[in-house]
């Protein structure tokens, strides 16, 4: 399953939690042009560094599949970051 | 042998309807109902999830006097690392060598191009039964799989 949903919540100098969350799928949809200008330059990086193109880029895509129900939390004294995937 | 929900709570209630009917008397009611409990705690423990382990958890908890409380929590799929793991089969030769050679400067004496895949997969693989568990004064660190 793809991502859905990344969330990502920091604490501000006052304290206070700034939450902000990331749809994935319209994301990817409304950049879409720039993604595929950013997988014909990761196409043209496999070829000069002597890497099998397509297998990168599925390996990049299985990587993008596992994300969901990844979580990162620290806090340390007036710090706090969060991020989720779901 | 297995106990069917809620069969706890039926031995009570006769127990407590035999004294109500003045079957048994209040400490043969009191014992039954000590034997009863006694069982409870094991009869309340949920059965052990099969299959694997999804994630990966890290979790510090650490008071340090310089920088204060610090809470560490990562949850990372287990899927991921293995698709990292698959990724890592591209890595060039000549970034391995530099990696070596970084190492070798920090002291750290590993050959990662004697590293082949199929043993980082087990080795991924075998992180289901990993329970690392560190406790310190001020700090506990636990790296387990749920």
């Amino acid at each position: 399953m793809i991502p859905q949903l990344v969330t990502a919540r920091w604490r501000r100098k006052d304290g206070r939690y700034r939450r902000l969350f990331l749809p994935v799928v319209p994301i990817v949809l409304l950049l879409s042009p720039l993604l595929l200008l950013a997988v014909i330059g990761g196409i043209i990086a496999c070829l000069m560094f002597d890497l099998p193109p397509f297998k990168t880029l599925a390996g990049v895509g299985r990587i993008f599949w596992a994300l969901p129900g990844a979580r990162f939390e620290i806090e340390q004294g007036r710090t706090a970051v969060l991020v989720s995937v779901r | 042998m297995k106990r069917k929900p809620g069969t706890v709570n039926e031995q009570r209630r006769q127990i407590l309807q035999m004294l109500a009917e003045g079957k048994i008397t209040t400490d043969e009611a009191e014992r039954l109902l000590t034997a009863v409990e006694a069982e409870e705690p094991e009869a309340a423990v949920p059965a052990r999830t099969k299959g694997r382990p999804k994630f990966l958890r890290l979790v510090v908890d650490a008071n340090d006097e310089y920088s204060g409380e610090t809470k560490v929590n990562i949850r990372v799929p287990l899927k991921l690392l293995r698709a990292g793991v698959k990724l890592a089969v591209f890595v060039p030769p000549q970034a391995l060598e530099r990696a070596n050679q970084e190492l070798h400067k920090q002291g750290v004496a590993i050959d990662l191009t004697e590293i082949k895949p199929n043993q980082l997969e087990d080795l991924v693989d075998a992180l289901d039964e990993l329970t690392l568990d560190v406790d310190q004064t001020d700090t506990k660190v636990r790296i387990f799989c749920e």
